[in-house]
């Protein structure tokens, strides 16, 4: 017996972000193509050969957490919970004692409490292992977000934590949408967070060869551009609700977007460099265009990284499938103004996605001067434009060569 | 030394926000303070800090009250201050 697959609404959002402590002021930088990418402050960065980041400024967790939880959650948490926050807000969604079994939480983060396990460290070799907080696993857990979340807004269906290096957010959304897809369950409150500019984090990430190099934190991240030499690491949390569309409606809730389709495939070639023919991500945009029925794509929000492997690949697979039609679609890398949010980043770059549909104009890629020949797309360069959007894509790929597209839609009424 | 003002600070760094005038000896931190055993143990750790002492696992597991954690510091100070 086959089911009808539910469609699945966007119903709320938030977001901690490089450009704004929620959606409304993050969405106003895009459009400004203002960028949040600057000298680091979070530790001293003298010694190090990256000094730039996109880190999240003026963020009080008093603000937006009671100081109990603020204390004991890692800086990814505190990001997660005040996103998770803001999407539940925003989407009207009262957790009451007839529903909080049909409701669940995932937040995906590629690297966890990295923050809370460094200071730990720093105890352990100098006091030694008794002066441990008892806090630091619930606080280094990658599910330590997810776990908070529920406890703070009594969910009570399944709750997990998911990473995929970089695609994290968009898998934690492609999770969530095939449980609600599939009839699992009614609402989810999904996203990702992660917060590691640590001294750790951007030695790893350095040390690695993907950080660029660029002195000049506004010009640093140029995706698509001749002279790109890497990423920048940003941080933030970005969280959706998703919730059955018939549901949703049933409640009255104002429906900001729809998903319409979720692919996801991987490289089985490196454990960091994307297949330079874009072969996985290929198929995994590919897998996405066949779930939702082949829909005319207008726009792409591209993982477009500013690394030399990425953008050359991820080019590859938009003109491997949309062939002649390739040139013509609009793809931009909001990358070059938020950063790397790493785990964050699929989920804030699908919200992205849902304001376009909204609001029919399109983020530039900033910084895009010199193109690099063989990226010849249409990257929507340095300055928003106005186009209507009904169907958008977005793609996220990761360490580890996971390839994940999303398409979300303007919703059109029942 | 007073040892109930020290627990209270303890109390207070490791829960922020806490009604201090709810730091008595009769407290009890499970149902008066909302003092978890995780969080007993985090306070343990800022008293072990502050006053330079050392508190075993077990003597932690049987206190239930403020009032005992204050005789448990003030028998460790005493030993130190008789040696």
């Amino acid at each position: 017996m086959s089911v009808m697959p539910h469609r699945v609404a966007v119903t709320g959002y938030g977001a901690v972000t490089p450009l704004g402590l929620n959606v409304e002021d993050s969405w106003h930088s895009l459009l400004e193509g203002k960028c949040g990418i600057d000298y680091i402050t979070l530790f001293d960065a003298s010694e190090f050969d990256v000094k730039i980041a996109a880190e999240v400024r003026g963020f009080d967790p008093a603000a937006h957490i009671d100081p109990v939880t603020a204390r004991y959650s890692d800086r990814f948490s505190q990001f997660a919970l005040a996103a998770a926050f803001q999407a539940v807000a925003m989407s009207g969604l009262k957790i009451t004692d007839e529903n909080k079994f049909d409701i669940g939480v995932v937040i995906g983060s590629g690297i966890g409490g990295i923050g809370a396990l460094s200071a730990q460290y720093r105890v352990l070799y100098e006091k030694g292992p008794k002066r441990i907080s008892p806090f630091l696993i619930p606080m280094l857990i990658s599910d330590g977000a997810s776990g908070q979340i529920s406890i703070k807004l009594g969910i009570m269906g399944p709750n997990f934590s998911m990473a995929s290096s970089c695609a994290t957010g968009a898998d934690a959304l492609g999770m969530a949408f095939n449980l609600i897809r599939h009839g699992e369950i009614t609402a989810m409150i999904a996203g990702g967070s992660d917060a590691s500019i640590t001294p750790i984090g951007i030695a790893g990430f350095t040390q690695a060869g993907a950080l660029s190099k660029n002195p000049d934190p506004v010009k640093a991240c140029r995706p698509f551009d001749k002279n790109r030499d890497g990423f920048i690491t940003g941080e933030g949390a970005a969280v959706l609700v998703l919730e059955n569309m018939d549901s949703a409606l049933k409640r009255g809730a104002h429906i900001l977007a729809e998903i319409s389709s979720y692919g996801s495939t991987s490289d089985a070639y490196h454990i960091t460099k994307p297949l330079e023919s874009g072969e996985g991500a290929a198929r995994a945009i590919q897998a996405a265009l066949k779930s939702a029925g082949n829909p005319e794509i207008d726009y792409i929000n591209a993982h477009g990284t500013s690394t030399y492997f990425n953008d050359l690949s991820e080019t590859r697979a938009i003109k491997n499938v949309f062939g002649e039609k390739a040139s013509r679609i609009p793809v931009s890398s909001t990358k070059s103004m938020h950063g790397h949010m790493l785990g964050a980043t699929g989920a804030f770059e699908a919200l992205i996605c849902c304001k376009v549909v909204q609001e029919g104009i399109i983020p530039p890629t900033i910084n895009l001067q010199d193109p690099d020949p063989e990226c010849d797309l249409d990257y929507v360069p340095n300055t928003a434009r106005k186009v209507a959007v009904q169907h958008a894509m977005t793609n996220s790929f990761g360490f580890g060569g996971h390839n994940s597209s999303l398409i979300i839609s303007r919703y059109e009424g029942k | 030394m007073n040892v109930l003002d020290e627990v209270k600070k303890a109390i207070c760094k490791i829960q922020p926000g806490i009604d201090e005038s709810k730091i008595v000896p009769e407290a009890r931190f499970k149902e008066d303070l909302e003092i978890d055993s995780l969080s007993k143990v985090e306070m343990a750790l800022a008293l072990e800090e502050a006053l330079d002492l050392t508190l075993q696992d077990a003597e932690l597991n049987d206190i239930k009250a403020v009032k005992q954690v204050i005789e448990l510091i003030e028998a460790r100070l005493n030993v130190r201050n008789a040696t």
